[in-house]
């Protein structure tokens, strides 16, 4: 892509219910094109909604970023959400099951966690969250 | 040039139509285009210069910084923009580049990019080369004037394409969110008295999943249902959100007197709601329809 390009193109804002959608679908699609299996795909599209969501939910607005990722001839996808909304104090009981301030199930982080092979969760009060994590393709 | 307004809302008017009337449109003749191409040696020794300077001014702006991820980005983008630049002054204003731009409209709608920080990043290129052509050409400034105004217009051509490319995607974004929102009706079928069968298919995104829940507890009502089998085959992915919708709408089902049981997870859908940490206590489920319905009868004769 030549252009006046100001953003790398595998990225989604994410604002609304739709573009949770939008995300999961160039996920899906991303994780498809690397080689992921079929049921692979559907984990990793379930990951993305959960990170979408909690962007929508608690941050209003953020963005999504897909990176494929190579490493010692292991090939994967990096998925980065990132907002900068209120952020989370405690990161511990986030990332338990069953923890929500948003009356839901409290299992989108440590589901997330469940389902990637990396996890990486970063975030200070007022100073939102970015949340980056890798799934590798199963040799 | 009021006939030409009056005509632009039209089908064919130059916005959107073809390119020959877009140049027309903004004036741009072969003079201005030979007056472009007379900067090319100039904008190409400038351009790396402006563009550092460019991106230092843009990455002081939080907003526009957070579309950066590293510096090899940085790198690559600021590559592609020296080709851009380039290109501004001497391509052929054809449907090949036209089409190039607006791809790169397209892009930005997506990631968030918004006009003005687009327009804003145009204007501190222009006006930045703008300076440095009337400080190189001090002896000449009549014609230096008539070179960067014809840079000018085509830029503003070029400016039009990808906007145009904004709304476009808006418009098509909000379409299809409003077929979403609209397709995909979830019907109710009465199997037998007081056994319904709901096969939801599509995504179950907040807004559908809601509706669901009034459709089915609308259902129970005006059948005097007890049982209700919800077949989820069509869906083809699930989180914990959608998890939490079925949970609450099969437990308000059966504040209305109604058991549910829930059908058609895919192999898929089921391991993924293993992972994210849904038990099976918190969803009755069934292994396929034939077993669902069964199981209905059953809390029908309880
Ligand atoms: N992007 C975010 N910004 C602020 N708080 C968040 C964000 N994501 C998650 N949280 C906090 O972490 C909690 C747990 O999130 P999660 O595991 O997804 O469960 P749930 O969304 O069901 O509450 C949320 O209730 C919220 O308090
Ligand atoms: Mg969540």
């Amino acid at each position: 892509m030549t252009g006046l390009d100001l953003a790398a193109p595998q990225m989604q804002r994410i604002e609304r219910d739709g573009d949770v959608v939008a995300a999961r679908q160039i996920g899906r699609h991303l994780a498809a094109e690397i080689g992921f299996s079929r049921p692979e795909q559907a984990l990793i599209a379930t990951a993305i909604s959960e990170l979408a969501r909690n962007i929508v939910s608690y941050a209003e607005r953020g963005m999504i970023s897909f990176a494929a990722v190579d490493a010692e001839r292991r090939q994967g996808l990096r998925i980065t959400a990132e907002d900068r909304g209120p952020g989370i104090a405690d990161i511990h009981a986030a990332m338990t099951d069953g923890f929500s301030t948003g009356n839901s199930l409290g299992l989108g982080l440590p589901g997330t966690q469940r389902i990637m092979d990396e996890f990486d969760i970063r975030s200070a009060p007022g100073e939102g969250v970015t949340v980056t994590v890798v799934k590798w393709k199963s040799r | 040039m009021d006939d030409i307004i009056a005509s632009s809302g039209g089908r064919h008017g130059p916005p959107g139509g073809q390119i020959a009337d877009q140049l027309r449109w903004f004036d741009i003749t072969e003079t201005d285009r030979r007056q472009a191409e007379a900067l090319a040696v100039t904008a190409d020794e400038l351009a790396e210069q402006i563009i550092e300077d460019f991106y230092a001014h843009l990455l002081s702006f939080d907003d526009a910084r957070r579309h950066f991820r590293s510096d090899e980005q940085i790198a690559r983008v600021k590559k592609g923009q020296l080709k851009y630049f380039r290109e501004l002054v001497t391509a052929a204003l054809d449907e090949d580049y036209v089409r190039n731009r607006r791809q790169i409209g397209q892009i930005h709608e997506r990631s968030g990019v918004t006009p003005t920080l687009y327009v804003g990043a145009y204007a501190y290129y222009l006006h930045r080369l703008g300076h440095r052509v009337m400080d190189r050409m001090q002896d000449d400034p009549g014609r230096a004037l008539a070179l960067l105004l014809s840079l000018i217009k085509i830029a503003h051509f070029d400016m039009a394409q990808a906007l145009e490319t904004y709304v476009e995607a808006r418009e098509a974004t909000i379409e299809q969110r409003e077929r979403e929102m609209s397709e995909l009706p979830t019907p109710v079928l009465q199997l037998r008295d007081g056994l319904l069968l709901i096969p939801v298919v599509g995504t179950l995104d907040s807004y559908r999943a809601r509706s669901l829940t009034v459709k089915l507890l609308e259902g129970i009502r005006d059948h005097r249902a007890r049982a209700v089998v919800l077949d989820i085959t069509g869906v083809a992915a699930v989180d914990s959100a959608v998890a939490n919708h079925l949970i609450q709408t099969m437990t308000a089902a059966r504040l209305m007197g109604a058991s549910s049981v829930l059908t058609g997870l895919s192999a898929e859908v089921a391991q993924a709601l293993v992972k994210i940490g849904v038990t099976g206590e918190a969803l009755r489920t069934a292994g396929d329809l034939q077993h669902g319905i069964e199981m209905a009868e059953r809390m029908l004769e309880i």
